[in-house]
């Protein structure tokens, strides 16, 4: 049996679910998947422009494996891309950090450190952890 | 409390900026008094680090809360280290809705 995959720190999920291309019908079967951790990678390496190292310590994981995830989003894209296929983004080892959602006031937040487990705007109980 | 909002004119009718670092000013809100005043962000065009430092110039106002589109992971960092709530409207909303949804 292979070794168990570490979950991998992401900061936030993306808020949709893919991209499709213009112009052509979507044919079923042929989809790229992007899971969590490359979307992450790919997001702190080349939208908030730090360098891998930093990126792989956000993410709780080693600078070689980070290098792997980014690689591979890379190339994902990339086929996506060229043959015109639709983008999915789901699934993969992660967790992500402490973020919660009111479904009344339609807010994503956190909380401070030993503060109270309420929604910010209405005082509910009532949120659903953001994954 | 004081609140940040990040937001892209000087005007209570303006839209939430969709990304922190990137805002040119940011309305604090003062809870209890229910005044807002607005600050200009200083590092808007900065190349590096524009998030990273408002967050540090908000943190020396005192804020308890922010509230942007998006926020960068540095700013997270910053925010997560000073204890500062930070929260996302999921929908286009107005520094003045923010504000009424504020009790």
């Amino acid at each position: 049996m292979s070794r168990t995959k570490k979950d991998r720190l992401i900061q936030m999920a993306p808020h949709f679910y893919g991209f499709k291309p213009q112009g052509v019908p979507c044919k079923t079967g042929e989809d790229v998947c992007i899971n969590f951790e490359e979307y992450e990678a790919l997001n702190l390496c080349d939208y908030e422009l730090l360098t891998q190292a930093e990126a792989a310590k956000l993410m709780n994981i080693s600078r070689p494996t980070f290098t792997r995830i980014y690689e591979s989003v890379r190339r994902k894209i990339a086929k996506a891309f060229i043959e015109g296929s639709c983008i999915h983004f789901e699934g993969g080892n992660v967790t992500i950090a402490n973020w919660f959602k009111c479904n009344h006031c339609r807010i994503v937040f956190t909380f401070a450190e030993n503060a109270k487990k309420l929604c910010p705007f209405c005082k509910s109980e009532i949120l659903t952890e953001n994954n | 409390m004081i609140i940040a909002i990040a937001t892209n004119k000087q005007d209570i009718k303006a839209m939430v900026d969709p990304h922190f670092g990137r805002c040119e000013w940011y309305c604090l809100f003062d809870t209890e008094t229910r005044e807002s005043l607005f600050i200009e962000n200083p590092l808007c065009n900065n190349q590096e680090k524009a998030g990273c430092n408002a967050a540090e110039l908000l943190v020396g106002k005192n804020i308890k809360m922010a509230i942007a589109g998006r926020f960068g992971s540095k700013v997270v960092e910053v925010f997560r280290k000073n204890n500062i709530q930070m929260v996302i409207p999921e929908t286009q909303k107005t520094v003045a809705e923010i504000i009424n949804q504020i009790k």
